[in-house]
């Protein structure tokens, strides 16, 4: 049986755990309110039977620079979500850990049985739930007044702790959206889609009246992983062999395998025989590892007998 | 097919099962954060259903719904939109009329990738054209835009209705361009035109070269039967043409063709008013900036040219802009020709010699003088009028206006260079030519529609050198004479097969596998076919056809130097000698003449022509033949393989 703990503590523990870790959010969604919204199959207890809490995360994007940036550039660099998926992971092992109830880390993928784009659970749900973003007009993408868009994940705990609100204001639409679509009848987020999947309105209240996103049309772009079955397919029934080759070498699709091989643990540069025999490699006094150690530690070791002498010096020996 | 799944099954369900699928999100307000349960309940069925929802509305198994699903999805899901991000972001903003995918705009139809295909380069020769700098990505209408915006108000054109600046080239070449793309012309796609040298021609043939079209030229001469050939060969799209030319109704014609060829879909006539059924060349002319999604570049074939078919089927054969541009662009320096000069040529547009002299002319950014028909008033009459500085010129051409006295009776001086090219030059003809025009320097030029302008006497050659020869190969070309045996390379002087190699000699024949195998050689040198030397300077002399070699027991000749002595009869107006089979010797000389005037001329009396000429009797012509009229190409060469048919 696990350690009774205060359960606002705790909450507070895990929060300055995940700042600690880069975080800029943190909440706690409504169990009650998640079971409520999400269809059968896609609730907590679904996943982990007795669930008590959905603890989420939220972490920031790119830099500002990023946003300035091209889109290819940002593809490469844009995959934050992996920093919060590595911080609500080691989140549940913290709370096994230290509060020694079962957790898990949620995962954020697809549900392939389920049907097309179906997730396992909403980690936007979850992050809405807990307050710690609302939706906007750009395909229900959230939103933080502070910290702008920001990506979520979510970790299911046993421990019961307790849950937050959803924010009081959506900060979308902004009033510059309100102003340009009284103008033209789009947002900029309509307006500039890609593949035009965004349409909505703005009532008079200034606040989202309809909000419609067609999420095959927006998948066709930016889920990229789904494209890789139908490359590999068209390669198949490719009858030109250029058609073919260039199904899977066309730089427009490289990307694709370059992500793919990142992920699948960074194949890129794997030989080194250059380095292995570059003399700056070998000789340079802090590139070996176990030389740039030592040299830290003799540091340590200059600096407190700095101090110790200092200490000496002050008493008078 | 996996869980049972036909394809019938994916075809009759697919649709109700992507439709059910479909996730169209839809929020009225702002439900989840306001907890406004009843609302998200509202919505919820707008959302797409899963498999296993879909599975129990249809009757199917949720498994079932997948493979249906994933199937037809396929269907819809464009897989290339990933592509977009490249065009994103950066501080542009998306722009949809701005973004076609590479697949939508880089179409070719597959009669242009057939042409394509026939582009046979070997990649050892491409690597050192580009590296040594002779290939580069360069086009006729590159040339057009540079000159147009660096010296916009220079005269790219005299013609008889005025003169026009490259600015307004540039103008007319983009208006008729956005006509011939509305018409659905794409990049690949041939346009054959059949014009004399106007500006029509002209303006023709930058607007098809433009949007990524390949001319056809089709000579002036032609009739039917030979366009038709053309025509259907080259699977052209299109014809540009005059409504008739002389007796000859080209558009009705062409309209027949039409009927007749599947790919022909468009005749364009000249003028303002077209004959029923083909369209009119000016109402094609569209203003505005053409918007070219699928660009020529370099190494795209641009030109079809057909050889004229003197012993066998014209062949034809495609030009890229780096065969062709370079050859232009290198022998400006050669020919020393300036943006100053006004260039003019008494050669058809419609052959090579007249295409590669208009495009030195547009390398250096120089006036073109047309000349739309010869004559040779006509000719000697611009020549003063426009005070032509280079002319290009026939052998034919040059003896006429001396036969005529033109030359006397028009100022010739300000033609400072006089090239001559098409036929053998005779040393008499080009000293008479120079010693009436006593400031011009002249050149020879040697070139086949195979291999363009390959060899040349240089602006700054001795004044011998283009009396003897056609001058040195053209920068980046190479030039040799090999055994007709055996094809080692023979010692200067000595007469042989010529073989030329280089950056303008072309990639193959178009659909014509035999005559490729045959032209080249494992290194890539072009055989020619014809017989010539090359002396210790490289100059390059043309002694005759290896085709036209009569073999006579053993002991071959080339009866090119027979034919030119035999032309020195006064009686007689053209001679030919071909083989004719014999079943002692193999084959015996056949000599067939035109006649000058009314007197008869007899085998003896050619034969006391040679005999006083101390020619071996055994190339003595042993039959004769006189003709009305010799079958010739419309560059005047004599077609041997008629005659023989004849025998």
């Amino acid at each position: 049986m696990a350690e009774e703990f205060n359960p606002e503590d705790v909450k507070q523990t895990c929060e300055s755990y995940v700042k600690k870790k880069g975080a800029l959010a943190f909440g706690l969604a409504n169990i009650e309110t998640l079971d409520r919204i999400a269809p059968e199959g896609c609730r907590p207890a679904d996943m982990l039977p007795k669930v008590r809490s959905v603890l989420t995360v939220g972490v920031g994007g790119g830099t500002r620079g990023s946003w300035s940036a091209d889109a290819k550039t940002l593809a490469y660099i844009g995959d934050t979500e992996t920093m919060a998926y590595r911080i609500a992971y080691g989140l549940a092992f913290y709370i096994e850990a230290k509060f020694g109830y079962r957790s898990i880390f949620v995962p954020p993928d697809m549900n392939p049985e389920k049907g097309a784009r179906v997730p396992m659970q909403s980690l936007k749900l979850h992050a809405e739930v807990a307050g710690i973003g609302a939706r906007s007009m750009a395909g229900d993408i959230l939103l933080h007044p502070e910290y702008g868009m920001m990506y979520y994940a979510s970790v299911f705990t046993e421990m019961e702790l307790p849950p937050d609100e959803p924010m009081a204001d959506n900060p979308c639409p902004h009033p510059s959206c309100v102003k340009l679509y009284r103008q033209s009848g789009q947002t900029p987020c309509m307006r500039f889609c890609p593949v035009e999947c965004l349409s909505g309105s703005i009532g008079n209240d200034d606040k989202v009246e309809e909000m419609n996103y067609d999420s095959h049309a927006c998948a066709e772009m930016s889920q990229q992983y789904e494209a890789i079955p139908s490359v590999l397919l068209d390669t198949l029934d490719a009858k030109d062999p250029i058609e073919r080759g260039m199904a899977l070498h066309g730089p427009e699709n490289q990307v694709i395998w370059y992500k793919l091989s990142i992920g699948a643990g960074e194949l890129l540069s794997l030989c080194y025989e250059c380095m292995r025999v570059c003399p700056i490699t070998q000789t340079a006094p802090m590139a070996n590892p176990v030389a740039r150690g030592a040299g830290m530690r003799q540091k340590v070791i200059e600096a407190e007998a700095a101090a110790r002498a200092e200490q000496a010096a002050e008493k008078g020996e | 097919m996996a869980y049972g799944v036909t394809q019938q099954m994916i075809d009759t369900f697919g649709e109700i099962v992507f439709k059910l699928s479909l996730n169209k999100q839809t929020r009225r307000g702002d439900p989840v954060r306001e907890l406004d349960f009843a609302a998200i309940e509202t919505t919820r069925a707008e959302t797409g259903l899963t498999d296993e929802e879909i599975a129990e509305r249809i009757g199917l198994l949720p498994e079932q719904v997948g493979v249906v699903r994933v199937f037809t999805e396929r269907k819809y899901h464009k897989i290339d939109q990933h592509r977009r991000i490249f065009h994103l972001g950066g501080g542009k903003r998306w722009k949809k009329e701005d973004y076609r995918s590479p697949a939508e705009r880089l179409q070719f139809r597959e009669e242009a990738m057939k042409l394509r295909e026939s582009i046979n380069f070997k990649p050892e020769l491409v690597a050192r054209y580009i590296e040594d700098g002779y290939w580069i990505n360069e086009t006729l209408n590159g040339w057009l835009c540079d000159h147009a915006e660096n010296t916009p108000d220079k005269t790219a054109i005299l013609h008889p209705g005025g003169d026009v600046t490259y600015q307004e080239l540039k103008s007319q070449v983009d208006h008729l361009t956005n006509g011939l793309m509305s018409l659905g012309l794409m990049k690949g796609d041939v346009v054959a035109v059949q014009l004399p040298n106007t500006l029509d021609f002209v303006v023709s043939y930058l607007a098809i070269t433009a949007f990524g079209g390949v001319m056809q030229t089709i000579h002036m001469p032609y009739r039917d039967a030979d366009i038709e050939f053309f025509l259907d060969h080259a699977q052209a799209r299109a014809v540009i043409c005059l409504p008739a030319f002389k007796d000859f109704p080209t558009a009705e014609v062409m309209l027949t063709m039409k009927e007749k060829l599947g790919a022909l879909e468009h005749v364009i006539t000249i003028g303002d008013t077209a004959p029923e059924g083909s369209l009119s060349l000016n109402d094609l002319k569209i203003e505005g900036t053409p918007k070219i999604e699928n660009p020529p570049v370099g190494s795209d074939p641009f030109l079809l040219l057909y050889t004229s078919g003197t012993t066998s089927n014209p062949k034809g054969v495609p030009l890229t802009y780096q065969n062709m541009m370079s050859n232009a662009r290198v022998s400006v320096a050669e020919f020393e020709m300036t943006a100053d000069d006004r260039n003019l040529s008494a050669a058809p547009f419609s052959h090579l010699y007249g295409l590669f002299n208009l495009h030195v002319a547009l390398s250096a950014g120089a006036t073109n003088v047309l000349l739309p028909a010869f004559s040779p008033p006509d000719l000697a009459k611009l020549v003063e009028q426009t005070k032509a500085t280079t002319l290009f010129l026939g052998p034919a051409h040059a003896t006429a206006m001396i036969n005529a006295g033109l030359m006397e009776a028009h100022d010739f001086s300000s033609v400072r260079f006089s090239v001559f090219s098409g036929a053998a030059c005779p040393a008499q003809m080009m000293e008479d030519y120079r010693a009436k025009i006593p400031g011009t320097v002249i050149s020879q030029l040697w070139g086949m529609t195979e291999t363009a302008g390959a060899t040349y006497c240089r602006y700054n050659d001795a004044a011998d050198v283009p009396l003897r020869s056609a001058g040195r190969a053209s920068p980046g070309d190479e030039v040799r004479v090999v055994s007709a045996e055996d094809g080692t390379p023979l010692p200067a002087d000595t007469e042989g097969e010529l073989q030329v190699r280089g950056c303008s000699v072309f990639p193959g024949y178009l659909n014509n596998l035999e005559a490729n195998a045959d032209a080249f050689t494992e290194d890539g040198w072009f055989r020619t076919g014809d017989l010539a030397t090359i002396d210790e300077a490289g100059n390059l002399s043309i002694t005759g056809r290896t085709k036209d070699v009569i073999n006579r027991g053993g002991v071959k000749f080339n009866p090119a130097d027979i034919e030119d002595l035999i032309i020195l009869h006064p009686g007689v107006e053209m001679a030919a000698i071909v083989p004719v089979p014999d079943p002692a010797l193999g084959e015996k000389a056949c000599c067939f003449i035109t006649l000058l005037g009314d007197d008869s001329v007899s085998l003896d009396d050619l034969c006391a022509l040679l005999d006083e000429k101390k020619v071996a009797k055994n190339k003595w012509p042993e039959r004769l033949e006189i003709v009305d009229e010799m079958p010739l190409t419309p560059t005047r060469k004599v077609i041997k393989g008629k005659l023989i048919k004849r025998l």
